[in-house]
């Protein structure tokens, strides 16, 4: 039979992992726009890095899935 | 402190024989800040004209400025300074000194280089031929041969010699080029072959003679011409040495008098008179007041016209109507005053964008919690050391703003993670003081000292070297994140209350922001019902902290969505996400910490028993590995921090887009203001 423990730890992996690489999806176009933006005015840095990392919490809740699976191991 | 300087807007009307004084007078004074007068004005306005200054000013500028592009003078790499009185009394002389000495070589330098350019150009154009070396002369002048110049990629003679049935002479150089004497019934045809065979053409170029011979005539020339080169440079630069600190000099203080005469461009004017409007710091007018009284004397009117305060109007538009176009409010200008500390914080605040005038100042709130986080985050003496100090060196050595602000943000992040990582986290280079396992690495038996548990009392309450480990408390760290989280957004709320309350009345501000703060509450309220019922005894009781929190969030949810409509409802998952956003915190800590543990365990346990050589080199990996986690920390804590500030806590309150307070005023670098 295959370890129950280990299966924890696979889906706390897939949790970090998958969410790790919704966030980088979306955050490349953002951010690629966000550059644009910026070359044509500097001041909008600011601006430019809130937008991109809005989508930086989908990865938080991964982690925070994978901490929880991974204490309750 | 916490909002920005309150503001005045003052009337300056006087005749035009007291403009000059008057425009040095707002210069000196460093807290006037200029409102342009609309192009289209008021009736009987025009705007006023420069200073007779100007024009003089502007045409030495220009000449100087051409001086500083045959010299090649770099301003800013020259300290010295000049008194004022000295340029204007020595400007003419000497620039028509410079002038005279620089116009001949500057003119001969400019020839060379066209020769220059010329030469090699010919030399690129003939360098191809000295590979076939005929005489250039017999490549023209015949009535019945054409001749064809040029690359190809394939060896073309066999092709050749089918298509032109063997008429025709070939010249192959090394390197694909060829040269290829036809009679000119059969070039079309020696042209259709060659072009099949990847052939580009190269023109012929000018001349008799030898190509070989020739290039080695130009090369000679250009080594003349670049000797003679040097020599003009040379020159220059002895020039340059004498005149540079001068010319800086003088370029500065021309454009000071240029600015300052075309101030007037900024008034209104009639014909004997101007008016200016301009917001100065409430608190400073009666300085300036005094200033203008003693400097100009009843000579000049100044007032009062309005002192802003911080209230918005809604302007409700009553329809669309191009006779009466809806007056737009204008922008405050914005000061921010802080002390010191506080001060150097200013740049994180400007990176997002300058807060408007009626808005508390974020500055505070990104000074204190900044470090906090990113203290929490990298939370080891061993990075928090160097972070200080290197930190310490950007503020003593940096000018520039961005500079200056990575290293606040390196100092006092690296003040923090002393702090929590002697007394929370109790670890250096991601190694404990000591260890409660048995058997694991600490610094104790590392060294073989004996740490003290306890550092030192306040009151009852002993202090300890350390209480939680990064990877051992996980648990704990989430929940107290969260925690943190929740204390930040509860003081973002508040701050967002102030403002809408100054902005748009108390009303407003109950529904817009007090409605969220009970939905915050009672989220908070949710979290103790959800660790005390979901995580520690899985049954889901209803107590009176889930009651508490289902009354709360849906009185304020209710509140909201009258203030907002339905978009409050779909705002509502924020709450979850922003508070759960915090748990970041722990999340770095823990990354940090398990890279260090990593290569604590290769350097440390794995290589270094070897002894001899494996010791040294356990302890190049420990400084390797240790560099790469601390300069990591540097970009994941430093941007993760910033990053809490501005979209977690400034989403609160935050609207910015102020215009920045910027007061007439000169700057010298170059030059010593004289007293008149």
């Amino acid at each position: 039979m295959v370890d129950a423990e280990g299966l924890i730890a696979v889906g706390a992996g897939l949790a970090v992992g998958l969410a790790g690489i919704g966030s980088g999806i979306a955050e490349a176009n953002i951010g690629a726009a966000a550059v644009g933006a910026m070359a044509e005015n500097e001041k909008l840095f600011g601006k430019g890095l809130i937008l991109t990392v809005i989508p930086e919490t989908i990865v938080i809740f991964g982690l925070v899935i994978s901490i929880l699976l991974w204490i309750n191991m | 402190m916490l909002l920005p300087e309150s503001m005045s807007k003052i009337l300056v009307v006087g005749t035009k024989d007291q403009l000059p004084a008057t425009i040095d007078l707002l210069y000196s004074l460093e807290n006037v800040h200029v409102i342009d007068f609309p192009s289209d004005g008021e009736e009987g306005f025009t705007l006023g004209s420069p200073l007779s200054a100007a024009s003089d000013a502007s045409l030495k500028l220009l000449k100087l400025r051409s001086m500083e592009k045959d010299l090649e003078i770099d301003g800013s790499a020259y300290k010295e300074k000049i008194s004022v009185k000295q340029i204007e009394d020595t400007l003419q002389s000497t620039m028509d000194e410079i002038e005279k000495q620089i116009s001949g070589i500057v003119e001969s330098k400019n020839s060379m280089q066209t020769r220059l350019s010329e030469l090699n150009g010919r030399i690129t154009l003939l360098d191809p031929f000295k590979k076939v070396d005929l005489d250039l002369g017999l490549y023209r002048g015949y009535s019945s041969l054409g001749v064809i110049a040029g690359y190809s990629q394939i060896d073309p003679e066999t092709a050749l010699k089918d298509a032109l049935q063997n008429e025709y002479e070939l010249f192959k150089g090394s390197d694909s080029f060829i040269v290829l004497f036809v009679p000119l019934s059969k070039l079309e045809e020696a042209q259709r072959t060659l072009s099949q065979q990847g052939f580009s053409e190269v023109p012929i170029p000018e001349g008799k003679g030898m190509p070989s011979q020739m290039v080695a005539e130009l090369e000679s020339e250009i080594a003349d011409v670049n000797k003679q080169l040097e020599d003009i440079e040379a020159k220059l630069a002895e020039i340059r040495g004498n005149y540079a600190s001068f010319i800086a000099a003088a370029d500065e203080q021309l454009s000071i008098i240029v600015e300052k005469a075309e101030l007037p461009l900024r008034m209104g004017a009639t014909e004997h008179s101007f008016v200016l409007e301009a917001w100065v710091p409430e608190k400073e007018f009666s300085s300036i007041s005094d200033a203008f009284s003693k400097k100009v004397g009843d000579n000049v009117y100044l007032e009062v016209l309005c002192t802003k305060d911080r209230k918005e109007e809604h302007a409700e538009p009553s329809g669309y109507n191009e006779e009466e176009p809806v007056e737009v409010e204008e922008e405050v200008p914005v000061e921010l005053k802080h002390g010191k500390t506080v001060g150097r914080f200013t740049f994180f605040t400007k990176l997002l964008s300058t807060p408007r005038y009626n808005e508390i100042d974020p500055t505070i709130t990104i000074a204190i919690f900044f470090p906090i986080f990113f203290g929490l985050m990298v939370g080891d003496v061993g990075y928090g050391i160097p972070f200080t100090i290197l930190g310490l060196i950007g503020l003593k050595r940096c000018k520039s703003d961005e500079w200056r602000g990575i290293a606040t943000m390196l100092f006092y992040g690296g003040i923090a993670s002393i702090f929590f990582g002697l007394f929370l986290y109790g670890d250096m280079f991601g190694i404990e003081f000591h260890s409660a396992e048995v058997g694991a690495i600490s610094w104790e038996t590392l060294l073989g000292v004996s740490l003290p548990h306890v550092l030192f009392n306040i009151g009852d309450f002993a202090v300890q070297l350390g209480y939680v480990t990064k990877l051992g408390s996980v648990k704990l760290l989430l929940y107290a994140c969260i925690w943190v989280g929740i204390a930040h957004l509860i003081l973002g709320l508040i701050i967002g209350f102030y403002n809408t309350t100054i902005r748009h009345g108390l009303k407003a501000a109950v529904f817009e922001k007090l409605s969220w703060l009970l939905v915050m509450i009672g989220f908070a309220f949710g979290v103790l019902w959800a660790i005390e019922n979901l995580i520690t005894s899985q049954a889901m009781a209803l107590d009176s902290n889930l009651i508490i929190a289902l009354v709360l969030a849906i009185v304020g949810l209710l509140m909201a969505v009258k203030a907002e409509g339905g978009t409050a409802i779909i705002e509502a998952p924020e709450v979850l996400s922003n508070v759960l956003s915090y748990t970041r915190i722990a999340a770095i800590g823990m990354s940090k910490a398990g890279m260090a543990l990593a290569f604590n365990m290769i350097a440390l346990e794995m290589i270094a028993p070897g002894g001899g050589i494996m010791l040294v080199l356990g302890l190049l990996v420990f400084i390797i590995g240790h560099l790469m986690i601390f300069i990591l920390a540097i970009i994941s804590a430093g941007l993760h921090s910033v990053r809490l500030e501005y979209v977690e806590l400034f989403n609160k309150f935050f609207e910015g887009g102020g215009v920045d307070f910027n007061p007439l005023k000169i700057v010298r670098k170059h030059t010593i203001a004289t007293e008149e």
